[in-house]
């Protein structure tokens, strides 16, 4: 039977007999799990773990951006059934790497407070390695919205953080269907500053705003159409599609003939025949 | 030439010296738990500064190209206070397992007392449980005698002395260390301990092998740059590049190497710089663009 100790075993590989040394030995002397966590990577390895998305848990990875010691991580605290506060202490005083495998491993754990308050905690720092193990390659972010009193405005602040250090959206499998009017107007106030600034602003911006538009969001798609970079202007016109809006047709109509990059005329295209 | 500065408590300088080791070829420093200067009260502060050494510290040395590393222990001046002594003894194993954690250190006797042996020797068996090696520091008071004790409890340990560096060493110790098999640091200092003249009539005298110079540079009146001065010292008296290189670059990492978790290899890239990152939402920035750092 597929349950997530055993798949994760079976992605552990020629490691598995290192971390069955290492339960047993957390297992025999329950203080030892702080001493043997920092040695994971050492003793399991860095290597990927495999190739492909795969669902462990309740949770759906991409197992080439988890390490061998990540997904050993997860599997050392499932089988010691590792409670939060433990599992939060190895956090607290664990160095960058033991941080980013916890972060890794929160996506095979089953979700709770803890995972809540360790996004509390990536939000606070501004470590790229944190944010993209909590949020990127999986869904949990996605999973995690409205429950275990992460609410919508700490979803909007911690995803905003994404758009703040240009980390692709559709590595947060499922976070564009929090797509909200609140999350709107902050990704556009947050566009415009950058623009004052002279600073590129997240692509992702005009995919989500149109999914859920608030005032100045139409002008936005529309100009993003004339955008240099063939991304925004994907992005915008993916946005227009979106907004459902046939009043804008006619932008799309103007910008076809003249769109150089075969994918966005492909999207102009299906914004055309409505 | 790169070097690597095996004794250098960064905790206690500034930015500007991380910039000045960075351009002077210093590609990673080993930095040593310490005492701050004054006791500590409580072993929370020891937590805490041993998180400081595992994480901000290594992280703004990273902001300069600079790998950081460090060795974790009870030192001997606080070894023999009672409020501390115990509990930190206590906490060490989760920090020896640490990645960045390449040996036990710096442990050793100072005053010379019961309390301060029988901590050195624990810490002698921490080190053989986490197979790491051990810095060891020598006292600078009634020395040469302090040398043959911390020689004594090493030996009684039955820990191999090749994973034995016994520091702050002068001309006096060097007799006593030399055919031992261990390693014999050399703190090199403006004014006190050694100093970049007497290092070189050592080299030449003794030669490089099994030899490692550092500054020890602290909260005192010391130079991180001493290392850099002392291999300008070493190259105008005439010897090879090659010794000097085995000196300064070569034999601190196979000490420490033999923790099995520094890599040479690692260490000929500058380590990674993000300037836009922060630490615990703190940067080295104060405000400037990273940009135009």
């Amino acid at each position: 039977m597929s349950t997530p100790l055993a798949d994760l075993a079976r992605h552990l590989g020629p490691s598995l007999a290192a971390a069955e040394s290492l339960l047993a030995e957390v297992r025999a002397d329950r203080t030892r799990l702080p001493v043997v966590f920092p040695g994971l990577p050492r003793r399991l390895g860095r290597d990927v773990a495999g190739s492909g998305r795969t669902t462990l848990g309740a949770g759906t990875i991409d197992l080439p951006a988890f390490r061998r010691c990540d997904l050993g991580a997860a599997w050392l605290l499932l089988a010691t059934a590792a409670s939060a506060d433990e599992c939060f202490d190895l956090y607290a005083h664990g160095d960058i790497e033991e941080r980013a495998m916890l972060l890794r491993a929160l996506h095979v754990l089953p979700t709770g407070p803890l995972t809540t308050r360790l996004f509390g905690e990536v939000q606070r720092t501004n470590i790229v390695l944190h944010l993209e193990a909590a949020l990127c390659d999986g869904d949990l972010f996605a999973r995690m919205v409205d429950r275990h009193g992460f609410d919508r405005t700490a979803a909007n602040k911690l995803l905003l953080k994404l758009a703040f250090l240009d980390l692709p959206l559709h590595r947060a499998f499922g976070a564009e269907q929090h797509a909200n009017t609140e999350f709107s107007r902050m990704l556009q106030d947050l566009a415009t500053e950058r623009e004052a600034a002279g600073r590129s602003v997240w692509r992702d911006t005009w995919r989500l705003i149109g999914m859920a538009p608030c005032p100045g969001t139409a002008a936005r798609l529309v100009g993003g159409l004339e955008h240099g970079d063939d991304g925004v202007r994907l992005a915008a016109a993916e946005g227009l599609l979106a907004l459902r809006r046939a009043d804008l047709r006619p932008f799309a109509a103007e910008r076809l003939p003249r769109e150089p990059r075969e994918g966005v005329r492909a999207v102009l295209q299906r914004l055309v025949s409505g | 030439m790169l070097i690597f500065e095996p004794h250098i408590h960064m905790f206690s300088r500034i930015t500007d010296d991380y910039e000045r080791l960075s351009l002077a070829g210093v590609r990673a420093v080993l930095e040593p738990a310490f005492w701050l200067g004054q006791n500590r009260t409580s072993v929370g502060t020891f937590v805490d500064y041993f998180e400081t050494l595992i994480g901000w510290e290594r992280f703004r040395a990273q902001q300069f190209g600079i790998h950081h590393f460090c060795t974790m222990g009870l030192n001997p001046r606080e070894a023999n206070d009672d409020r501390v002594n115990k509990d930190v003894l206590a906490v060490l194993p989760r920090y020896c397992e640490k990645d960045s954690c390449v040996g036990v250190g710096e442990i050793g006797l100072d005053d010379q007392t019961p309390k301060e042996e029988r901590f050195m020797a624990e810490q002698i068996e921490l080190a053989k449980r986490h197979a790491l090696p051990v810095l060891i520091h020598t006292p600078h008071r009634d020395k040469k005698k302090g040398f043959e004790r911390c020689i004594a409890i090493v030996k009684d340990c039955k820990f191999p002395m090749e994973r034995v560096l016994l520091d702050h060493g002068n001309e006096e110790t060097i007799k006593i260390t030399r055919n031992l098999g261990c390693w014999s640091g050399f703190s090199i200092y403006p004014n006190t301990k050694m100093d970049p003249a007497r290092m070189v009539a050592i080299v030449l005298e003794y030669g490089v092998d099994k030899m490692i110079v550092n500054s020890a540079a602290d909260w005192g009146v010391s130079d991180p740059m001493m290392v850099p001065r002392t291999v300008v010292k070493l190259e105008q008296a005439g010897v090879p590049r090659a010794k000097i290189e085995q000196l300064v670059w070569k034999n601190p990492i196979a000490f420490f190497a033999q923790s099995g978790r520094l890599d040479e290899k690692a260490l000929l890239q500058p380590a990674r710089s993000n300037l836009r990152e922060t630490f615990d939402g703190n940067s080295v920035l104060r405000g400037q663009d990273p940009d135009k750092v």
